[in-house]
């Protein structure tokens, strides 16, 4: 990378003399322009520093940035560690450094423009003789007919036809020779000062949005409803001005097991009052009073109730099933005693979720244990405990057992909650953005110069032009023109 | 599910027309060269409707989505757009010696999709994240951007063989090639497309972005790739208008550029990023 750069910068240097000849004149040869502009204005600026950036933006692909950063900065020696902080390379893109190379880009691109807006004017504006006769010299046959009847006045009707298809048409009538021209496209030269300012435009908007935007997140827990959320960069919270709730959130499911769709109702309330109610999908946000809400992620709490199911030793048809609220005790049958769940656990040290029971009974001492939804995995990991440990038997208190059926979750939906009123500049930057290119790269300037020489009784009709680019289009367009002329007159005959 | 069996045929029909355009090439034969043409051409239309085939299918088996959604589907499509480029160029250019440096991509690109043991030609349905009206004309867009470049990438090769050559004349591999000036114009017109359908790729995939992620730009590392990509060709461009470069060291920025381009598609996938979707 660095061995192409080099024979860029050499290649640029050797340029420079052949610089002005091509698009601008203004800067060439002064010598008593401040090194500024004369910096500034020059092409090999931008290039060198469209290199810079793109070698630089790797570095921020490879070294993880922000909240990545941190996992990735703990396998690191503390030197290597201290010179990537103090340059700033685990937020770069944020980093001052990254800004000043922008700055300066933009600022390169707003000088180069300006610099050159004259010249550009100029040759908008200029308008070539009609009696040109070099366009002609080198057309090919295609480009020129004869017209054997003489129609009064040829002339007015090629002018007609020319205004009709051409901007500043003009003509001069010279010894028997009749000139017009006329151009159109012109405005192609402005096409490249578009996508420039396209650019400003777009640098523009980030900015705004980055001082006047914020971007943060919020968990909330179905049922519940928040008013506040915390901030991604700046750290801290921040009140949003009324109250969002979720009502309910749920995962739709292909066949496959993959996820097709992750929905929550949300309320929207002003002074407790519900103003709107609407289903967040993703890649579909919701805007409420200029604050946009995107579904980003979502996760579940261990809930409030476990169902459990008891069995009772030596009789098979007695059992029950019940769903049981935390720390509300149940009575056990014919007042032997009660018990209830004191601890919820969604995932007791990696063997699935587990409940600690507490039995009083009526006339004996407080037992607890704890019991597993999925007592095979608990008995795979911890088998001498399972099996041995009172604090693990779920049959503890005899004659029953109790069996964890069934914890309930509560899910909770993952907000990304922004503002950003840079957004319709960007979008209108964008917008800007295409329309130069296309202008610039897909329009050109094209001059046409038609010539009606009188020869005895005949007239000799030939057509020529330039472009700014695009030859082949222009000869397309040549031809055409000599055609539509050719079918002007002929309806007439 | 048929459609990945046709396309694999396909990439033999492509070899086929690579071995008669490199032929062509070598003996200076051009009834080989139009032979290839006539091999491309049906290759082609089956392309299409091998696409048009697996779009139909995935309705079907009741996941209906435009295939472009995974890393297989994008490499068929990517395949397509370059074989569609070329036929394109040979046609307005009655030149086929271009064939020989592009069919190799389209004919690879689909040997990969159907070959490599790590990507599934299944029809899947679509993730919550990729159901949007963008999927379609963000990656279309990008994908004519990427075959333009691969394209430019091709040229690049042609004028680089032809100036390497010492003894102009004698070789009738590198006689064949057309000269230096028309292979610089077309490396040109390439580029030209190709960055804008790139910026049109990037912007639409921007508005995706901002409604899918909340935010326009977030620096994934696809995202920062395709903007090194277009600083590289933005830079070609700068350097040809207004610094006046042609030929050879603009041959060599275009070859650096599709190395970009290459890794936004596959190098980026080794990166940690919100782009997972389009790795296998």
């Amino acid at each position: 990378m660095s061995a192409t750069l080099y024979s860029l910068k050499m290649r640029a240097s050797f340029s420079h003399s052949t610089q002005g000849s091509l698009k601008m004149n203004s800067t060439k040869n002064k010598s008593g322009t401040n090194l500024f502009l004369r910096l500034f204005t020059s092409v090999k600026l931008t290039i060198i520093i469209l290199i810079l950036l793109a070698i630089v933006s790797i570095l921020g692909t490879i070294i993880p940035q922000q909240e990545g950063a941190v996992k990735f900065a703990q396998g690191l020696d503390p030197n290597t560690f201290r010179i990537l902080k103090t340059l700033d390379l685990f937020d770069m893109y944020n980093s001052a450094w990254f800004r000043i190379i922008i700055g300066i880009l933009a600022l390169n691109l707003f000088v180069c423009s300006l610099d050159r807006l004259p010249a550009t004017l100029k040759r908008y504006r200029k308008l070539p003789k009609p009696n040109r006769t070099r366009p002609f010299e080198n057309i090919t046959p295609a480009q020129t007919f004869q017209l054997n009847q003489i129609p009064q006045e040829p002339g007015i009707k090629i002018g007609t036809f020319l205004k009709k298809h051409f901007k500043n048409v003009s003509e001069k009538k010279e010894a028997g020779n009749h000139f017009f021209f006329g151009q159109k496209g012109n405005f192609s030269y402005f096409g490249v000062y578009i996508v420039h300012f396209s650019v400003l435009m777009i640098l523009l908007g980030s900015l705004i949005g980055s001082i006047f935007g914020f971007e943060a997140f919020v968990n909330i827990t179905e049922g519940e409803q928040i008013s506040a959320v915390r901030l991604k960069k700046q750290m801290g919270s921040m009140a949003l001005g009324f109250e969002v709730r979720c009502d309910k959130f749920t995962i739709d499911y292909y066949k496959n097991g993959a996820p097709k769709e992750y929905r929550s109702r949300l309320g929207f309330l002003v002074d407790g009052k519900e103003l709107d109610q609407r289903d967040l999908l993703v890649n579909h946000p919701i805007k409420f009073r200029g604050i946009t809400f995107y579904q980003a992620s979502y996760g579940s709490h261990p809930g409030e109730t476990i169902c459990l199911k008891i069995l009772r030793t030596g009789d098979k048809t007695w059992q029950t099933e019940k769903i049981i609220h935390q720390n509300l005790p149940s009575e056990l049958p014919d007042n032997e005693g009660s018990f209830q769940v004191t601890k919820v656990k969604s995932d007791f040290f990696g063997m699935g979720p587990a409940a600690l029971i507490e039995v009083k009974p009526t006339h004996d001492n407080t037992i607890h244990f704890w019991i597993f939804k999925h007592p095979e995995m608990a008995k795979a990991r911890l088998p001498e405990a399972m099996y041995n440990s009172p604090k693990f038997n779920a049959s503890g208190y005899t004659p029953y057992t109790f069996l964890f059926e069934e914890l309930e979750n509560r899910y909770y939906t993952g907000l990304q909650v922004n503002r950003d009123p840079g957004v319709p500049i960007v979008w209108t930057g964008c917008f800007l953005m295409i329309f130069g290119f296309f202008i610039t790269f897909f329009t050109s300037h094209r001059r046409v110069w038609v010539l009606i020489t009188k020869k005895k009784n005949k007239y000799i009709i030939s057509v020529a032009g330039t472009a700014s680019k695009n030859e082949v289009g222009l000869s397309r367009e040549l031809l055409g023109v000599t055609n539509n002329l050719k079918k002007l007159f002929k309806d007439e005959a | 599910m048929t459609s990945p069996i046709i396309l694999s045929y396909i990439i033999y029909i492509y070899f086929g027309a690579f071995m008669l355009y490199l032929c062509m090439l070598v003996m200076g034969k051009e009834v080989l060269g139009r032979l290839a043409t006539y091999l491309m051409i049906p290759g082609f239309i089956g392309h299409s409707m091998a696409i048009i085939l697996r779009w139909h299918e995935s309705y079907k088996i009741g996941i209906g989505h435009a295939p472009l959604s995974n890393l297989y589907e994008s490499l068929i499509f990517f395949s397509w757009t370059i074989t569609l480029l070329y036929l394109l160029i040979e046609w307005r250019t009655k030149n086929r010696t271009l064939g020989a440096f592009a069919t190799p991509l389209s004919f690879l690109t689909m040997a990969y999709a159907s070959y490599s043991p790590n990507i599934s030609s299944r029809i899947q349905p679509l993730i919550p994240a990729l159901k949007s009206n963008w999927l379609i004309t963000h990656v279309i867009t990008c994908f004519f951007g990427y075959a333009a470049f691969a394209i430019s990438f091709c040229l690049s090769i042609m004028f680089l063989l032809k100036q390497l050559d010492r003894k102009p004349g004698q070789n009738t591999f590198i006689n064949i090639i057309p000269g230096s000036d028309i292979l610089d114009e077309l490396n040109y017109q390439m580029v030209v497309i190709g960055f804008f359908m790139l910026t049109l790729g990037i912007i639409t995939g921007a508005v995706w972005a901002h409604s899918a992620w909340g935010t326009y730009w977030s620096w994934d590392p696809k995202e920062t790739w395709s903007l090194i990509t277009w600083f590289i060709y933005a830079s070609v461009l700068h350097c040809r208008l207004v610094a006046g470069w042609r030929g050879k060291s603009i041959a060599i920025l275009c070859f650096v550029g599709f190395v970009c381009v290459l890794f936004t598609y596959f190098g980026v996938n080794y990166l940690p990023g919100l782009h997972s979707y389009a790795k296998s």
